[in-house]
């Protein structure tokens, strides 16, 4: 018995064994690499090679045209209102956090219901996509919808015209998107606040901390790397986003919703504009590393791990 | 005395606090009962204020509408269902398959790729719609299913929740099987999966929704409405009834149901999945 497990350790530790097993870690990798490499390595390139290229899907000529592209975009107005739109967009990010925390801390101790409440509040984010997209179209409506059917009735003789007026569109999709997506931040910052010690908490509370004190001298810097973790990614995903506002207005009224992401659609799949579209997409790509940058540049200042 | 008084005073205190929540928790969801409720109206009911929740006489005549017919959300349902339940497969068994090379084997250059795939997490969609695009339109898949399957069973977030999940299994396990003599494709089937399984639920549900969800990526790579995925499928049929409410409120919750009903069977799945690969990632 002992002989054949010391023999089995020998096979084990055999080195032509053990580096065939180690290269099945090809294998185990391959067919997604393959996958990786077709879907999102090698179009990524292609798509920086039509940067610096005139193709538009109808002419079927490409010439190299060096920077033109590049030129054209940084005078291109509109590329600077979907940037602001884009800015705009993203406000909702930090907006969503600050409510989900809230919410959150909450849900974490002083209620009944939890589960029941927990669902309520992320029953947005699972149904996410057009469909609740269209719901709020109609929720928004200026003339009859029930919003501002609830404003008048409240005493707002003007309220506003949410989707439909230039000025205010940005910021109703805002709203959509600050619901939306409550429900995920939530559900990370309950996560995160159950890792906190019971002990600390009490620990504070005995030092005579009151409820305030304790959440901010406490809770909040323990949970800051969340709160970091969900700024950037809520950020990231943010940006990348066009759907809902493809559906419910196409980047009107005028080009009020026209976001980064969305301006690229239009070029590539309206205007069969392949290379500009490209290049706003290159954009969208440096917009994302620099919002990323600042974040981590940021971190240092009130991020605790 | 002193003790059960306080413990009284948290016990109201409580209750107030639930009440708040469970005001703004429905608030959350009003959202959706608008949308049930509206469905169910006459086409007079539905911009009435102070809203009829309940509406006089249930009219179940939109949602009849929008299950017969042409193009039918019958038609967009099978079209859904094979889209997602087929990459949904695929992207699981794959990414299970990656994570298990990146958490548990040692091989020459494995970091680097794996800096690649999270350096491609970066890569915003659109950077890879145009060529995306052009490449499917070349090997002949534009406007078929396949340009949504193919790119759909590759996940970069999958491989990374399953990697997670499977460098918190205790090596020994493995020590232990290699031991016996398994090699690692022995040791992945038999002892990895299933122990997996909840790991592979979670990502199961939430790539399911993703791509029942999916609008952005069918509205650029499908044209024939014979094809249309739910999300395209509500969005012709609200641009060819622009003032039917009641039928769009119907076709919105035709689209949600789906979604409703997972999350309601699969919400403790749904809720640790999107916490640990948050929190401990």
């Amino acid at each position: 018995m002992i002989i054949t497990i010391q023999e089995r350790w020998g096979m084990m530790m055999n080195k032509n064994w053990m580096r065939r097993q180690q290269r099945l870690g090809y294998l185990f990798i391959g067919p997604n690499m393959l996958g990786v490499l077709l879907f999102f390595i090698i179009p990524a390139f292609y798509s920086l090679y039509l940067v610096f290229t005139d193709y538009q899907f109808m002419k079927p000529d490409k010439n190299f045209v060096g920077l033109a592209n590049i030129e054209r975009l940084l005078h291109d107005e509109l590329f600077y209102t979907a940037m602001l739109n884009t800015v705009i967009f993203l406000l909702a990010v930090p907006i969503s956090i600050g409510l989900a925390f809230v919410v959150a801390t909450v849900l974490n101790q002083s209620v009944y219901f939890k589960k029941l409440l927990r669902g309520l509040y992320f029953l947005p984010y699972i149904t996410s996509g057009v469909a609740i997209a269209f719901v709020w179209m109609l929720l928004f409506q200026p003339n009859q919808g029930p919003i501002n059917g609830f404003l008048r009735s409240i005493g707002i003789a003007n309220p506003p015209g949410w989707l439909s007026t230039i000025e205010t569109s940005m910021f109703a999709i805002d709203i959509i998107w600050v619901w939306f997506m409550l429900g995920y931040n939530m559900i990370i910052y309950l996560a995160a606040l159950q890792e906190i010690s019971s002990e600390l908490l009490e620990a504070a509370r005995i030092d005579g901390a009151n409820r305030w004190q304790t959440i901010r001298k406490i809770i909040f810097p323990l949970v800051s790397p969340t709160t970091f973790l969900l700024l950037i990614t809520g950020l990231i995903m943010t940006v990348k986003t066009f759907g809902i506002i493809q559906a419910i207005t196409q980047g009107g009224p005028g080009n009020s919703t026209t976001i980064l992401s969305l301006f690229v659609y239009q070029h590539a799949f309206r205007y069969y504009d392949m290379s500009y579209a490209a290049t706003i997409s290159w954009a969208l790509f440096i917009f994302i590393l620099v919002i990323t940058m600042i974040q981590w540049w940021g971190q240092k200042r009130w991020v605790h791990y | 005395m002193k003790t059960s008084k306080v413990i009284e005073l948290i016990e109201i205190r409580k209750v107030i606090m639930t009440v708040i929540m469970l005001f703004f928790g429905i608030l959350m969801i009003v959202p959706f009962l608008w949308m049930l409720s509206t469905s169910l109206k006459s086409p007079s009911e539905v911009f009435i204020y102070p809203i009829k929740w309940i509406p006089e006489a249930f009219n179940f005549s939109h949602h009849i509408r929008i299950w017969s017919g042409d193009h039918s959300f019958v038609t967009y349902y099978l079209n859904s269902l094979k889209v997602s339940i087929a990459s949904t497969i695929g992207a699981v068994f794959l990414s299970a398959l990656a994570a298990y090379g990146f958490a548990r084997i040692e091989f020459k250059g494995r970091n680097t790729l794996f800096m690649v795939y999270l350096s491609m997490m970066m890569i915003p969609p659109q950077v890879l719609f145009v060529p995306k695009f052009l490449m499917f339109d070349w090997i002949g898949i534009y406007n078929t299913h396949w340009a949504l399957i193919l790119p759909g069973m590759f996940t970069i977030f999958g491989v990374f929740m399953m990697r997670q999940f499977f460098m918190s299994v205790p090596y020994e396990i493995s020590e232990a099987a290699f031991i016996d003599g398994a090699g690692h494709v022995r040791i992945f089937f038999h002892l990895i999966l299933p122990l997996a399984k909840p790991a592979l639920a979670t990502l199961a549900i939430i790539d399911f929704s993703w791509h029942w969800n999916d609008y952005e990526n069918a509205l650029v790579f499908l044209i024939d409405n014979s094809l249309y995925t739910v999300p395209l499928g509500l969005q012709t049929f609200i641009l060819e009834n622009t003032v039917d409410y009641n039928g769009m409120m119907a076709a919105a919750s035709a689209g949600i149901l789906p979604m409703i009903i997972i999350f309601i069977l699969g919400q403790r799945y749904i809720v640790q999945g999107i916490s640990n690969s948050a929190v401990k990632g």
